[in-house]
């Protein structure tokens, strides 16, 4: 698999390239628009990575520009700019998903798995870990095979944790993915212990083999089956 | 109060008493003036009777068409010197052709013929023509000033009225005019230098602040593109830590806070963006909006999250309440208020939420009352929050100042009452 990163700023382009790596991908990097042109017009790349400010042009213009050349390349757009017109419109130009910064490494490489299958299955996808397997928009949760029934937000955590297997999440940062910004104030979080306690209660029960296990009282994290 | 109003009421207050002057004046001297012109003739027919009589001649008749009437008397001389030689008055005269008594200018003289006789001689003419000229006089003389008053107030409006459009058709222009949006230049279709001088001016203040709106649009997209790489850098740099260092239970505490604190002006970051954006009108789409339902969803999220403070949410609303609004800021107008109610109401208390007459109120139970004046304000808070950016009220405020809402605060029977009201639209049944 092959990543483009185009990022203007070196110190995010280094730590977006050392997360990817750590995924086992092939990462070439471009600081500009130029470079970027280049790149993309020599090579075909399975996802490529776009920031929309770049000092010598727009990404939306590299967009355009990929468009008129039918190459099929998966593009996220990651931009500074979190506004409804940018989204609408880089989806509009054929980009695959967008990712307004600040955002989580977990966040990403969950987009690029995603946007990777979805190029793959042609739609269809699930998430699979061990014996579960996930499915985004159907909200099924199978285990070996059997349906395993949850809450709403059983199934939000759940979908949370098998995008970021073995990553560290911290319960504030868990609450407010699950129950939205509402929960920044929260001054206590029993209310994710509660749904946490029932989410891996049923996962046990239904014989699963992978474990959100806590981390010193403070995290969660998911441990997949060791092969 | 409009300028020609302020005009045409500073000219009635001059003009009503000063015309009012002159033409009580003008009346008065006519009247004099008739007056006069009585006296004269009277004079005049006295005369000739005197000559007539002296030269032994024919007197006329006493009824020669006019209503004049004559009396000669003969009297004597202690009479004759006892009397002024002439002398007028006003009585009361019997007219035999009328058969009636009308009032009379009277003459009376006293002469003296060749022998030696005196005669005391009475001329009298009745009063009511001169009255009737008087009269007449004093009706044309109010109606013209009506009229004149009438037609000049008329004039003078009619005139500022064609020459200030230019003044109204800028004001019209302001009225439309909004900086960020498409505007149409300063209509500048007069010859008149001032009003010129005017839409120029107008013209030059509106570019400036249609640049000072862009370049400030640009800044906040630069300010935030500068400051969302280095939030997403060091957000990353905490995870790779927390992921590939192994780090003790004491580490992990550290970068978890840092992360929250990080978290914390990410949000703070993003609030003040959104802030930005609505105060500079950039949420132009909107759609029909459910706020009932909006609160049915939201207000269980809430008791979710503070279930440990046990707060008894009491909600009343109507089946469905229909607004026209952008859905994100409704939500933020929602969210913030029922999070403000939440987040700063003590344990066992309670929240009243209510919707009706087109005004929503959310409210809690508090001790003291808060300033009504600075809670809206941006980084006001009465007492301190953890991880609050004291921005959820100014949030509210702008949503509301963006859609023309009614937005109060008041405090009543220990409970603070933060009330929003969407004025009726027409459109809206």
């Amino acid at each position: 698999m092959k990543i483009l990163i185009v990022e203007d700023d070196p110190s995010l382009r280094e730590i977006m390239q050392r997360a990817l790596v750590q995924e086992r991908y092939v990462v070439e990097t471009a600081t500009n628009y130029a470079e970027a042109d280049a790149k993309l017009a020599a090579y075909t790349y399975d996802c490529i990575l776009l920031d929309i400010m770049l000092p010598d042009g727009s990404g939306l213009q590299l967009l355009e520009h990929l468009k008129q050349q039918r190459k099929r390349d998966n593009v996220i757009i990651i931009s500074a700019r979190d506004s409804l017109d940018d989204k609408i419109l880089g989806l509009d130009m054929g980009a695959d998903d967008y990712l307004p910064k600040p955002f989580h490494t977990a966040e990403l490489l969950a987009r690029i798995k995603s946007v990777l299958r979805r190029g793959k299955s042609g739609g269809e996808m699930d998430l699979r870990l061990g014996n579960v397997s996930l499915v985004p928009e159907s909200s099924r949760v199978l285990v070996d095979g059997r349906e395993l029934p949850l809450l709403k937000k059983e199934f939000d955590i759940l979908l949370y944790f098998m995008q970021r297997p073995n990553h560290l999440v911290d319960k504030t940062v868990l609450a407010e993915a699950v129950w939205g910004d509402h929960a920044d104030q929260a001054d206590n979080f029993h209310f994710v212990y509660a749904q946490m306690k029932n989410l891996r209660r049923k996962l046990t029960e239904a014989g699963a083999d992978i474990e959100i296990k806590s981390i010193y009282g403070f995290g969660y994290k998911l441990i997949p089956p060791t092969e | 109060m409009k300028l020609i109003y302020r005009i045409v009421l500073r000219l009635s207050a001059v003009l009503i008493p000063l015309m009012a002057l002159w033409g009580m004046l003008f009346f008065l001297m006519t009247v004099d003036e008739i007056h006069d012109e009585a006296d004269d003739a009277l004079d005049d027919y006295a005369e000739l009777i005197i000559i007539r009589m002296l030269a032994g001649r024919e007197l006329p008749s006493l009824n020669s068409g006019s209503n004049n009437s004559y009396s000669i008397t003969p009297v004597d001389r202690e009479y004759a010197d006892s009397r002024s030689h002439i002398e007028y008055y006003d009585a009361e005269v019997y007219i035999p052709e009328k058969g009636e008594t009308e009032p009379a200018r009277i003459l009376s003289t006293i002469f003296q013929d060749n022998d030696d006789n005196y005669y005391e001689l009475k001329v009298a003419m009745p009063t009511f023509e001169k009255d009737d000229l008087v009269r007449t006089i004093l009706f044309w003389i109010v109606l013209l000033y009506l009229l004149l008053l009438l037609t000049l107030i008329g004039v003078t409006t009619w005139i500022f009225h064609r020459s200030m459009q230019p003044l109204y058709a800028l004001l019209r222009w302001l009225d439309h005019f909004t900086p960020g949006r498409r505007n149409d230049p300063v209509p500048d279709d007069t010859n008149i230098t001032e009003f010129h001088r005017l839409n120029v001016a107008a013209q030059e203040a509106a570019d400036r602040s249609e640049e000072l709106f862009e370049s400030q649009k640009q800044f906040i997209g630069n300010a935030s593109h500068e400051l969302q790489t280095p939030l997403a850098i060091l957000g990353n740099r905490i995870e790779w830590l927390l992921d590939n260092t192994d780090p003790n239970e004491k580490q992990v505490e550290e970068l978890f806070k840092m992360q929250r604190s990080l978290n914390h002006i990410v949000r703070l970051n993003k609030t003040l963006l959104l802030l930005a954006k609505i105060e500079n009108g950039q949420f132009p789409e909107s759609s029909e909006v459910d706020i009932a339902a909006l609160i049915r969803e939201q207000a269980p999220l809430y008791n979710e999250i503070y279930e440990s403070r046990h707060i008894d949410c009491r909600i009343d609303l109507p089946e469905q309440f229909v607004v026209t609004m952008n859905d994100s800021l409704a939500s933020t107008l929602v969210t913030n208020l029922l999070k403000n109610a939440y987040v700063h109401t003590e344990p066992n208390h309670g929240i009243d939420i209510s919707l009706c007459d087109r005004t929503l109120v959310v409210a809690n139970d508090g001790d003291t009352p808060l300033d009504g004046t600075h809670i809206f304000e941006r980084f006001y808070q009465g007492n301190k929050k953890e991880g609050s950016t004291g921005l959820g009220l100014a949030l509210v405020k702008a949503v509301c100042r963006y859609y023309n809402l009614g937005l109060a605060y008041d405090y009543i029977e220990g409970k603070h009452r933060f009330s929003v009201t969407w004025p009726y639209k027409k459109e809206e049944k």
